[in-house]
């Protein structure tokens, strides 16, 4: 071959290398960008007035005064509306049936796109669910519910052969030459003398309770199932995985036993994580009984059961990066052999046993499926601690699970699911930044 | 190491400390077996577990075999857990679990094995210190986020325009590959021949492959890019995202592997005047083949037992897709199976259907035991052969 | 001394904590079962537990399946289910010395649904179980637009699945290419955003997709209220034997028959029971 084919040949090759490592950070920031972006949308938006009122009715925040006045110039802007479509009813009530007929059902499409865009209209009975009793407490989701008040879709079927096409009929011309006609333009120029937006910081959507299904309110309860899932199997996985570490470290000598043993743990490494939940459920749950349903603690110990393979791999990586001199040392101070692990071994260990178990712990955080048997539930209120032991919980895992797939308004909750996601993601990132940290401190002190 | 400590102990047996009274003695020795005990009771409960697994995994498909047999769950595809006369052909999921593993292996394999030989041999330690974070965190994304992410932002967007960006990645990809296939034919082609007719007959060569690479890639492109994709739930794009979330395993073991072959061979090498492409295809990557193996392995062990992306984004349909590397209809998985039939089985009610889903579980689990097996009996296999 | 004492008291403690766990049980209501059911379940424990704060009921949309599973290992106290108890989980429920009590949380019906641009209109239950079973492949054997069809199911392990595979099937055999999903919502989903989708859902799940008529018959609360639509069926909670009167459970399962509850139903689309 030439010597320039040559060239082009490793210049390509080492292009190939690079290209794969900045499809892999693009992947990487494909994926995170989406939910960074419209995560923070869940705690940082655009609120409107019906965000306030719910704020203020629910938990008793804001400014009492402010709010109230907030509600009362927005109900002002409203008047007109609801007036207008009073009048009108009056007005077909007392005219003639056919007139009545006429307008029977874009009137009822019309109150009902209002009723989600504005909430429920003064005097009207009070809705039970409360995804009925607010408007759009998002400007964004608030804008589309405009066009639904504005426009009504219709599909054109005329071709039976072709899909349908959609045409965007404007509801003001179904109520050409009424008094109503009017009312589409002025929504559509008041929108915010109406629900009367605000850049909203809502922070608590980390802390409060969730309404309705995640309609509205926070995650607090999955965030909670979360730590306390990890928690717990940090717990239980901790002790066995660094007792198993030093005895493999320390103690065992090689042998077909230790072969054995280190083979089951790699094993183990390797099982699939919805067979944990299988496991968990027929071993915790419907032999063991740890508790009569679904909780979390058999959840916390399936996933710790998961875990133990990691925290006893980086546990054994820690012990035998320590310098056998330290060892040696202690040793020849006639220091027992358990006084060396305790006091000298351990010690020195620790960062990087520190490491470990924090990944391992990201881990645990982020798993769906060893828990969908035995500890997750969509809806349920913050546990108190004693109540891990019988109860299950919601998860953000799971729920993001839940959220995206079975919830009956997917779209409508669409900002809870990124802002779940969200906390999750940052949770583990948050974990494996500690991790890394760690580690360079470590090589720092190495080093030194 | 283990052998100082050793005799380090059996000097102090041998010398044992002149304060300690006879009965004294043995209360240590005693205290120190029963310590030793204590720490391989737990140590083994940490190995036992995973027999645990297999134990009651096991104990619970075995009745499957007793009910319905055998030869229909592994040969058939029909799969009809709950009507009355009730079907377990499993042969679908089988193959779409391979399908995906498939799909994710073409992904990772590429890319990570590129990217190792880039990290281990081309880059800069101060670059190789920005990337190694990226590969972590990669690893790190919980698999529900992927999940979240295939369907709701993948799935959409491959319905919509997955037949163009398939267009244009043939060319992205094919182009490249199809320009330096053509350069390298040429030239190995007109090695022999005197120097006034090489270079016609080399322009002569990359002039019509290339009319014929362009024909095939615009070909190619065009099929795909009219083509439509009915739902954007289906085997490629769990591929993909599967393949992604295989990366760091394959990238950080075979970069270990790479790290492992002795500087004296890159040397060596070079010394002989080859470039640093053709010392890492031709001497790097050979001695590091088995590392590779086993991270391919491990890679393919990965995509195989992850659960909630297939079951999120894989279209969950009980079909071999026609013809089998049909990556753009939905497929159905082993481990979604799983997770989304757990609903209905149960032992109380002794149906079969409770437990073809441990069986299911226990073939993934001998498939991992297996895999597991083989890439520790590659690794250790390595290590013999180049002594370290 | 001092550490014995440490170890009493944290067994004390222990001990206590385990105390207050059961203790805590009475105020607990745990609820499985069917996604379908689900949003009802998850709106009543709202409601109950804006009444009753001291309260906590959970709920978890895995299957109607698991439901009765749950109720059968005393996993649950509410089994919400879209389809009745089978003869087998009765059995088995009386083996476990449990005694399943069905109580009708609402009337739902299936409706079948397509992606809005979807020109037709209405389907026959033959056609609808001819495209299920893939006789039907194509849209344009309906008359419609030549795009090969996307069938969505619902999992096997729903009460959903197992109506329509009773009321439409009629015992013929889903085709191979069906394509099974979780729950309602995933069907509904699917559909938004699949053009040559068909699927099918429960009633209240009907928002942005086109609901066919069958037979004939629009799916609507009126329609299935009055029993002219061919695919509707009851929603059920089940419970352990009947609850002790004016306990929070006897309360929460009770709902369905109080005017609140009536409202709730009827405000997430499907219909009270009478």
């Amino acid at each position: 071959m030439r010597l320039q084919t040559r060239k082009i040949l490793d210049r390509t090759f080492a292009g190939t290398g690079v290209l794969a490592i900045v499809l892999m950070s693009a992947a990487l920031l494909i994926l995170l960008t989406p939910i960074f972006i419209r995560g923070a949308g869940a705690l940082f938006f655009t609120g409107t007035v019906e965000h306030r009122r719910l704020m203020l009715e629910k938990f008793d925040r804001g400014n009492r005064k402010q709010v109230e006045a907030e509600i009362r110039s927005a109900q002002a802007a409203r008047e007109p509306i609801y007036r207008t479509i009073a009048v009108f009813d009056q007005q077909l009530a007392h005219g003639d049936a056919k007139e009545r007929a006429k307008y029977k059902k874009p009137l009822k499409e019309l109150k009902k796109a209002l009723q989600d865009l504005l909430g429920p209209a003064p005097g009207s009975v009070r809705p039970m669910l409360m995804r009925d009793q607010y408007g759009q407490t998002r400007w964004d989701r608030a804008q589309i519910k405009l066009a639904r008040v504005l426009y009504r879709e219709e599909w054109d079927y005329s071709n039976p052969t072709k899909s349908g096409v959609l045409l965007l009929k404007s509801r003001a011309a179904d109520f050409a030459g009424t008094p109503i006609q009017e009312l589409f333009s002025y929504m559509e120029k008041n929108l915010d003398q109406l629900l009367l937006p605000r850049r909203t910081l809502y922070w608590q959507f980390l802390t409060d309770e969730s309404f309705d299904s995640h309609f509205f309110g926070g995650i607090w309860p999955e965030l909670l199932g979360t730590i306390y899932l990890t928690l717990g199997a940090m717990l239980l996985a901790i002790p066995m995985g660094l007792i198993a570490a030093i005895y493999l470290t320390e103690y065992a000598r090689e042998s077909r036993l230790l072969n054995l043993l280190r083979t089951c743990i790699s094993t183990l490494a390797g099982v699939p994580s919805i067979v944990f939940g299988l496991f968990g459920l027929a071993f915790f749950i419907n032999t063991l009984k740890v508790s009569n349903s679904k909780s979390v603690l058999a959840g916390s110990m399936t996933l710790a059961l998961m875990i133990l393979p990691t925290v006893i791999r980086a546990s054994e990586e820690a012990l035998r990066s320590v310098p056998r001199t330290y060892k040696e040392a202690a040793l020849s101070l006639g220091a027992g052999r358990w006084h060396t692990i305790w006091n000298v071994i351990l010690p020195s260990a620790l960062p990087g046993i520190l490491t470990g178990i924090v990944i391992s712990m990201g881990r645990a955080a982020g798993e769906t499926a060893p828990i969908i048997f035995t500890a997750a539930v969509s809806v349920g209120k913050p546990l108190a601690l004693w109540q891990t032991l019988s109860q299950p919980t919601p998860a953000l895992s799971w729920n993001i699970y839940n959220l995206a797939t079975e919830h009956e308004a997917v779209d409508e909750v669409r900002h809870v699911q990124y802002g779940l996601v969200l906390v999750l993601v940052s949770l583990v990132l948050l974990l494996n930044l500690a991790a890394i940290i760690l580690r360079a401190r470590i090589a720092k002190r190495m080093r030194a | 190491m283990t052998e100082n400590v050793k005799t380090m102990n059996e000097m102090r047996r041998d010398m044992p400390p002149l304060l300690l009274s006879h009965s004294a003695r043995r209360r240590q020795r005693i205290a120190a077996a029963v310590g030793n005990g204590f720490l391989l009771a737990v140590t083994s409960l940490s190995a036992l577990a995973v027999l645990f697994i297999f134990y009651f995994i096991a104990r619970d498909a075995w009745p499957f075999f007793r009910l319905e047999g055998v030869r229909e769950f592994f040969t058939s595809v029909r799969w009809y857990p709950s009507a009355d006369h009730a079907e377990f052909g499993a042969l679908a999921m089988f193959v779409g679990s391979g399908l995906v593993t498939l799909g994710a292996i073409l992904v990772a394999v590429p890319l990570g094995v590129a990217a190792a030989v880039c990290l281990s041999d081309v880059l800069p330690f101060s670059v190789r210190q920005v990337v190694k974070p990226v590969i972590e965190i990669l690893a790190a994304i919980p698999s529900v986020a992927y999940g979240f992410f295939a369907l709701v932002v993948l799935a959409p967007l491959l319905q919509e325009s997955g037949g163009p960006i398939l267009g244009v990645a043939v060319w992205i990809v094919g182009a490249p590959l199809a320009a330096l296939a053509i350069v390298v034919v040429a030239d190995l082609a007109t090695d022999r021949l005197r120097d006034r007719t090489r270079t016609r007959v080399r322009w002569l060569i990359v002039g019509l492959l290339g009319v014929g690479a362009f024909a095939a890639l615009a070909f190619a492109g065009k099929a795909l890019g009219g083509l439509q994709i009915a739902s954007g739930a289906n085997a490629l794009n769990v591929s993909i995202i599967l393949g992604i979330m295989a990366l760091p395993t394959v990238v950080s073991v075979s970069e270990d592997a790479l790290q492992a072959v002795e500087r004296g061979l890159r040397e060596g090498s070079y010394a002989l005047g080859a470039t640093r492409a053709e010392t890492l295809v031709k001497t790097v990557l050979p001695a590091a083949g088995s590392g590779i193996l086993a991270a391919v392995i491990l890679g393919v062990m990965r995509a195989i037992g992850e659960t909630m992306v297939v079951w999120m984004a894989s279209g969950n349909a009980a079909q071999i897709p026609s013809p089998w590397y049909n990556f753009l209809e939905p497929v159905r998985t082993l481990t979604a199976t799983i997770a989304g039939d757990m609903g209905e089985a149960d032992h109380v009610t002794g149906s079969a259907r409770y437990h073809v889903l441990f069986l299911m579980a226990l073939c993934l689990l001998v498939f991992s035991l297996l895999c597991n097996l083989s890439s520790e009996w590659v690794i250790r296999r390595t290590r013999k052969k180049t002594g370290g | 001394m001092n550490t014995w004492n440490k170890i009493v008291l944290g067994i004390v403690a222990i001990g206590m904590t385990a105390g207050l766990a059961t203790a805590g049980d009475a105020n607990k209501i745990v609820v499985d079962g069917s996604t379908t059911v689900g949003p009802i379940a998850k709106a009543f424990a709202e409601y109950y537990m804006g009444q009753h704060p001291d309260v906590n009921i959970t709920v978890s949309e895995s299957g109607s399946g698991n439901g009765a599973k749950s109720l059968i290992n005393a996993a649950c106290d509410v089994a919400a289910m879209s389809r009745p108890m089978k003869n087998s989980e009765m059995k088995a429920a009386k083996d476990a010395g449990v005694l399943p009590i069905e109580h009708i949380a609402a009337m739902d019906g299936i409706a079948v649904v397509v992606h809005p641009s979807n020109p037709l209109a209405n389907l026959t239950i033959e056609q609808i179980r001819d495209i299920y079973t893939g006789k039907i492949t194509n849209w344009k054997e309906l008359g419609g637009p030549d795009r090969p069809m996307v069938a969505i199911s619902r999992d096997t392990n729903s009460g959903t699945y197992e109506t329509f595979e009773t009321m439409v099937m009629n015992k013929a055999k889903m085709g191979e290419k069906v394509e099974y999903v979780g729950s309602n919502g995933a069907i509904r989903q699917r559909v938004m955003s699949t053009p040559a989708a068909i699927g099918y859902v429960g009633l209240a799940f009907t928002e942005e997709v086109k609901p066919l008529t069958v037979n004939g018959v629009e799916a609507s609360a009126e329609t299935v209220a009055s029993k002219e639509y061919p695919i509707s069926r009851p929603l059920y909670l089940y419970t352990n034997g009947r609850p002790k009167q004016s306990s929070p459970l006897h309360d929460f399962i009770n709902l369905p028959d109080a005017p609140e509850g009536k409202k709730i139903v009827e405000d997430l689309g499907f219909v009270p029971s009478n």
